[in-house]
């Protein structure tokens, strides 16, 4: 099978992250290219330049990455990275942390391409969990 | 809404076909086998719904399977029109028989 779109959680938390990212490995996939970006250089509550940069690159197979932020600064954050880093294949894209990351985790996993991970992602905010 | 459930049918003189079963489900519809159940259903060029009481659901949406909150012993039935109809119905059910 060819390469997966990669995904990247981005959140202030490192457990948070770490968190998401075993429970999407177990309704998902654990062969989709996941990293976290959790926290601050030093372990802190906050959210890194540095490991958001990092956590694209170690994801990125060729087929886009998509980036996923919790809330405020992370995703300030990650604007910044892309605005530094300009690519039309990664995207930063708004969706509910928890069931986009699912969403997007289990989209790429059946073979997706870029976009349609993105829209499974975006997607999730309209279904209701009730 | 949707219709209720009928037996196997042939549509058309082309190899599309409709099939449907329904299934008791071993155990609540968590998680883990609805991720299984979207992954699957990806690999079939057939439409397949999945219906639950009076909703139905595209099952490669992983968070609207789980939206279904279907509950063990309840009945879940499987439907998919197309090519590779049969196969989807029957990989599909075979998911949710399994489910723990």
């Amino acid at each position: 099978m060819s390469a997966s779109v990669g995904i990247v959680l981005v959140s202030h938390s490192a457990e948070l992250a770490a968190g998401l990212r075993l429970l999407v490995e177990q309704i998902g996939s654990d062969s989709v290219p996941l990293a976290t970006a959790g926290g601050t250089d030093d372990g802190r509550i906050g959210t890194s330049y540095d490991l958001v940069l990092d956590a694209i690159r170690s994801v990125d197979r060729g087929q886009g990455v998509v980036v996923l932020p919790d809330l405020g600064s992370s995703v300030l954050t990650a604007r910044t990275v892309l605005e530094d880093h300009p690519r039309a294949d990664v995207l930063i894209v708004d969706a509910p942390f928890v069931e986009g990351a699912v969403a997007a985790v289990v989209t790429a996993a059946s073979g997706a391409d870029l976009k349609a991970v993105a829209d499974a992602a975006k997607e999730a905010r309209h279904v209701h969990k009730l | 809404m949707s219709t209720s459930s009928d037996s196997t049918t042939t549509t058309s003189a082309t190899t599309e076909s409709t099939h449907e079963t329904a299934v008791v489900l071993p155990a609540n519809l968590h998680a883990r086998p609805a991720g299984q159940l979207a992954r699957a259903a990806a690999g079939f060029t057939s439409a397949i719904q999945l219906e639950y009481k009076d909703r139905t659901v595209n099952p490669t949406g992983v968070l609207a399977v789980m939206g279904l909150g279907a509950t063990v012993g309840s009945t879940v039935t499987v439907r998919a029109e197309g090519h590779d109809a049969e196969e989807a119905v029957t990989a599909l059910a075979q998911i949710l028989a399994t489910a723990e």
